[in-house]
Order: C-alpha cells, then structure tokens, then sequence
C-alpha cells in the first residue's frame, strides 16, 4: 500500500463515528488533565485503559494516543494563566508565557501555543507516514541481540538524560527490571518470587504502579505541600497572534517542530526534553537575547511546537519496532497488547486500519484540539479555580476505580497506594521515576532477548558484538555511557581556544 | 547528600542484597543455557553494587553541600493513606458505594474541614454518580455490597 493509498485508508478508518468520538473524547479528557496540575497523561491513559477492554482495538488506541497529546496542549493553559506546568512538558512555555500573561497577552500566548501545537503536531504526523514505512523493512531483520542492542541503548539513554544522578537513575532501572521479573519466567515459565501466592504468579501489574508513581504520589506531594492557586485574573481577549508576532514565531515553530520531531524518535528523550533544546536555541540565535525571560513570544512558539512534534516522533519506534521510547509510549504498549495485538514490523501489514487509523487520527485530533482549545479556554480557567481540597479526594477515587476495574483484585489497590508511598519517598531523595517504569516494561523483553541470544550463541556474549545492526546498537550505547567522562574534558578543551581562532 | 542520602541508599542495599539471596536459589544454569534465576540474579547484582556505589558517593559528601528539602505535611498525608487503606479493606465487604461515601466523608469532613451538611451531600452524590458512570455506564467493575451497590 503506498502513502497515499494509506492516508486515504487512514481517514476512512479514522472518521467512522467509533473513532471519531474516541479521538474526541481522548483529545478532551486529555486537554482536561493537562489544564488540571498533579494529574498527567501517564496516570490517565493508564486509568481509562479498563474502559478500551469493550472498545476496538483501533478505537481504544486512537483514544489513548489522543489523550497525550491532548495534555501537551492542555498542560501549556497553566503554564500560561497560573505559572504552573500542567505537565512537565510545558515547564519552559512558563518562563516566557507567565510573563505574556502578565503584560496582558495572555491571549496570543495561549493563541500561538495552540496554533504553533497544531503546525508541529501536523509536521510529526506527516514525518511519521514518510518515515514509518521504511524503517519497518529495517526492523524486520531485527532479532533478538539487535532488539537487545536497542533496549541497552534506550536504557543508557534514558539514564544518561535524567535531570538528577545518573547513578540513581541507573539504580532505579535496575529496580524496575527486577520488579519485572516477579511472576512467570518468560522462557521456562517456573514461578520467581512469588512464594506461592497465585496473585504475584501474574506478575505486579503496570496500572497500579504507574498509578501509584505517578498519581497517588503526585497528589500525596501535593497535600504535603499545600497547592497554591493564584489564577491570573484578566480578561483573555484576542486569542489571534498579531502579524508582528507571526513573523517572531514562525521561525521557532518550523525549528521546533523538525527538532522536536528528531528528538522524540530518539529512545528514552520523551517530550520534555526537546522543549528545553528548543528554548536554549531560539534564546542562542535571538537578535535580541535579552528579551527572553520578558514576555518573548518566540519562547512560548518554539518549545510548544516541540513539545508536539516529539510527540508524534516518539510514535514511531512503537509502531515500527514495538519498543517504548519513553513512559508514556509504554503504556500505550500495554494497550496494544491487551488488545491482543503486537505493535512493530508487522503491523502495518497484519492490522493496517490500526496503523494507518491512528496516524490519521492524530491529524484528525490536532484539529479539533484547535478548534476545542480556543473557544473553551475561558471554560479551562474557570477549572482552575476549583480548590485542591475538592479535586484531591476525587483524582484519588478515580486512581481507586481504575485500578480495581482493571482486574477487579483489591491487592492491587494495595499496591498501587504502597507504589504512591515509594514514589512520595523517591521525589523526596531525588529518584526518578521514569527509569523504573519504563525498565519494569522493557525488562521482560530484556531478559528473553539476551537468554535468546545466548541460546543462539551457545553461551558467546560475542553475538552481540559480530552482526551489524546490533554491533552499531551497543556501540551507540556504549558512546553514551562514555558521554559524562568524555564531555567535561572536551568542552574545557574549547574554552581554552583563544576566541579569535573561532570565528 | 547527606545522613538522608546515606539512609537511602543503606535501605536500597539492603534490599538488593535481599534480593539477591532470593534470587540465588533459582536455577541459574549456564552461559549457554541460562535458566530462571539468570537474569534476576544478574540484575540483584547490579542493583546491590550501584547502591554500594551511591552510599560512598554519599559517605564522601559534606553536610554542607545538603540542599534542604520543602517541609511536608506528614500528618495529612499520613490520614490519607491510612484512610484509603481502611478503604481498600472494607471495599469487597461494604460494597462501592457505601464505602466510598465513607471515604470522601472522612477527606471533606476531617481532612478539609467541611461543614457536615456540605461534607455528607457532596460525599453521597460523587458516590452515587461516579457508580453510575462507571458501573452503569461505561460497565466497569466495581464491587458490589451487601446492599447491591
């Protein structure tokens, strides 16, 4: 099937009224949750996966795909009005989009966040129906050492990347491999650490340690602390972006979305990091630095466009290997399979209407995210002012519901609320918990991809090391894990340059 | 890092050694054939060693490097766990929505110092609705008490 065949394909799959409305309410309850401050796309997918079970695999993917990037649009309205980051992705859209708002822009802030979104979240969906195709030829000649090199890569990456100790980030990938691996053996199928009880022979479930890492703990935090909730109060008038800041943005959006688009392909990058790039070079390249800090709208467009654009990005390695970048594409791998079906090379042959109904899809919820978000931004305000005191009791029950519906066992409650209580206790001593997460899902396809090839090599780690794909793999990795020792000495090389030889 | 470094990575050691002992009595087999206990043993290991690792990283560091973490509230945070683990006991025997009531009554009431009248109307009507939504609606499965609900 080629593109264009498989776009017109897409749309017809994508616009039959199932998918449509579960393209709309995944891009709403999406916007809602990213405007809402200590729930985020991760806890929510996980939370509304019991509901897909009655749904088509299609629809239910199309729904879980759409509240991430639903968030990503949501999550900057709080960056903008209230200086808080409705997701982690929208942290930077603060520094400048807050000052807007101060300043009484706070309407073509909210304006070109949305509208640069759109341009980017069009660009990565187009950059995914280029690119998806021929990287599933690539990846059919995956086996298990190369799909081992990749996961090592993606694992090295995520570490290599995490904002706090890259030791304790490796730590925390190692715990969540080793949580993993309670349950069933993959291969031989004999019970580990299990010690007789029939519910830990199917292993800790990913919704309740998601739920519990990502929602239970966030809101616990926020109970700790104490939410302060100041919305900023001005009337939103003109949403439309003047001509003047068109012609200031559209340079930051068309880099922000290749940028974001490159990144988020990447194994362990994820969203959030593209928009920090993203900010770094516009202020870097800006004729007028310091304006950035002050209200610079260049601040908001190019980080929001890369935040969206990574999102699309981080689609590909799922649908054309099966592998999760990052956390929230985990999930989304968790949806796959418990529709019975495998994300990777085959897809696109054996289920076309997911694979080319979820791209089309995106497109399909780009716009009406655009169309939602400006006439229901004032309706997103007004959720803001709702007290913590409300929300908190609620965010918790609905963690509750999702859990237990999931599998209707009340153990995993429990260990949902005792993952709130790790994860309380990890942001208090700075462990991430990305690396766990993600390395709990990667881990059993880690395992069985090395004992495979062991099993192949008759016991040589050489394997690794003599096909082509996986040499290149593992020496990326291994290039990442030199990167700390290698970069602090290179970087005090060139400063000792003499500037004038520079130029 | 500081003695709430040391204290952390002291517990995670102890928990990969653990772990470790228990993985060791799993079947490791060979190289060539590795059995059930390969890889958690593998993993254990690793754990045990970068732990090793962040206690002296937090051994050598001086106290005065120490950035001082935001206070907690640990009793409210406290009540919330204890509260929703009393929950979590009584669900499958009180049913979802009277132990839910249960539940917001005490986070409105005691935790937010509702009035009662406002605490106990918003309690039965969040219950009441959200079983409706995902019980009625939406077929999601929640247990049901001695009183159908």
């Amino acid at each position: 099937m080629d593109l264009l065949h498989g776009l017109a394909y897409g749309l017809s799959v994508s616009l039959q009224p199932p998918n449509l409305t579960a393209c709309f309410v995944g891009v709403f309850v999406g916007t809602l949750i990213g405007v809402l401050p200590g729930i985020g796309p991760v806890a929510t997918m996980s939370l509304l996966l019991p509901i897909t079970f009655a749904m088509s695999p299609t629809a239910s993917i199309i729904m879980m795909a759409g509240i991430y990037y639903g968030a990503m649009y949501g999550g900057s309205t709080t960056s903008i009005l209230v200086n808080i980051p409705g997701e982690a992705a929208s942290v930077v859209t603060c520094i400048d989009g807050y000052q807007m708002a101060r300043q009484g822009r706070a309407g073509p802030a909210l304006g070109i966040s949305a509208l640069g979104s759109f341009i980017a979240g069009t660009f990565s969906v187009l950059g995914i129906m280029l690119l998806a195709p021929p990287l599933t030829s690539v990846a059919l000649r995956f086996g298990p050492p190369e799909i081992f090199g990749l996961l090592l890569l993606g694992f090295t990456m995520v570490t290599y990347l995490t904002a706090g100790s890259k030791l304790k980030a490796v730590a925390m990938a190692l715990l969540g491999m080793l949580l993993g691996t309670v349950g069933l053996d993959p291969i031989a199928a004999s019970p580990r650490f299990t010690y007789g009880s029939v519910t830990l022979g199917d292993g800790l479930g990913l919704v309740p340690i998601i739920m519990g890492l990502f929602g239970i703990s966030e809101v616990l935090l926020n109970i700790g602390q104490g939410v302060k909730q100041e919305v900023f109060d001005t009337r939103i008038k003109g949403l439309m972006p003047s001509r003047e800041d068109w012609r200031r943005s559209a340079g930051p959006i068309a880099r922000g979305s290749v940028l974001g688009f490159l990144l988020g392909i990447l194994p362990g990058i994820g969203a959030i990091i593209p928009t920090f790039i993203s900010y770094a070079l516009e202020k870097r390249i800006a004729r007028q630095p310091e304006r950035f800090g002050k209200g610079a709208i260049e601040g908001v467009a190019g980080p929001e466009a890369a935040n969206n654009a990574a999102t699309g990005g981080s689609m590909i390695p799922l649908l054309t290997l099966g592998f999760a970048p990052n956390v929230v594409m985990a999930v989304l791998l968790g949806a796959f399979l418990i529709h019975g079906v495998q994300p990777g090379p085959l897809l696109i042959k054996e289920h076309p209407e997911i694979f080319w109904g979820v791209i089309t899809s995106m497109y399909v919820g780009n716009l009406m995210l655009l169309v939602l978000n400006l006439p229901l931004i004032g309706l997103w305000v007004q959720l803001l002012r709702v007290p913590y005191g409300i929300l908190f009791p609620l965010i918790l029950l609905f963690c509750v519901i999702g859990v237990y519906s999931e599998s209707a066992n009340v153990w995993d409650i429990v260990v949902m609320l005792a993952f709130g209580v790790i994860g309380l206790l990890m942001k208090r001593f700075g462990f991430e918990a990305a690396p766990l997460v993600l390395a709990f899902v990667l881990g059993r396809m880690a395992e069985e991809s090395i004992r495979q090839s062991l099993l192949m090599s008759n016991g040589r780690f050489s394997i690794l090391m003599t096909r082509p794909i996986a040499t290149v793999l593992i020496t990326a990795a291994l290039i990442v894990v030199a990167l700390p020792v290698i970069v602090p000495p290179v970087r005090r090389l060139l400063r000792t340059v003499p500037p004038d030889d520079t130029a | 890092m500081t003695g709430r470094d040391r204290g952390a990575a002291a517990v995670l050691l102890v928990f990969g050694l653990i772990a470790l002992e228990e993985a060791g009595r799993l079947r490791f087999g060979s190289l060539a054939r590795p059995g059930p206990g390969f890889f958690p043993v593998v993993l254990a290991a690793g754990f045990s060693l970068v732990c090793m690792g962040l206690l002296v990283i937090a051994a050598r560091a001086r106290e005065a490097d120490a950035v001082s973490a935001a206070r907690l509230g640990w009793p409210k945070i406290g009540a919330t766990m204890a509260a929703l683990f009393v929950y979590t006991l009584v669900l499958e025997s009180a049913g979802f929505v009277a132990a839910t009531f249960a539940l917001l009554v005490f986070f409105f009431r005691a935790l937010e110092r509702q009035r009662w009248l406002v605490a106990v109307a918003s309690s039965l009507v969040t219950a009441l609705v959200t079983y409706l939504v995902f019980k009625v609606w939406l077929n999601v499965q929640l247990p049901a008490g001695p009183w159908g609900g």
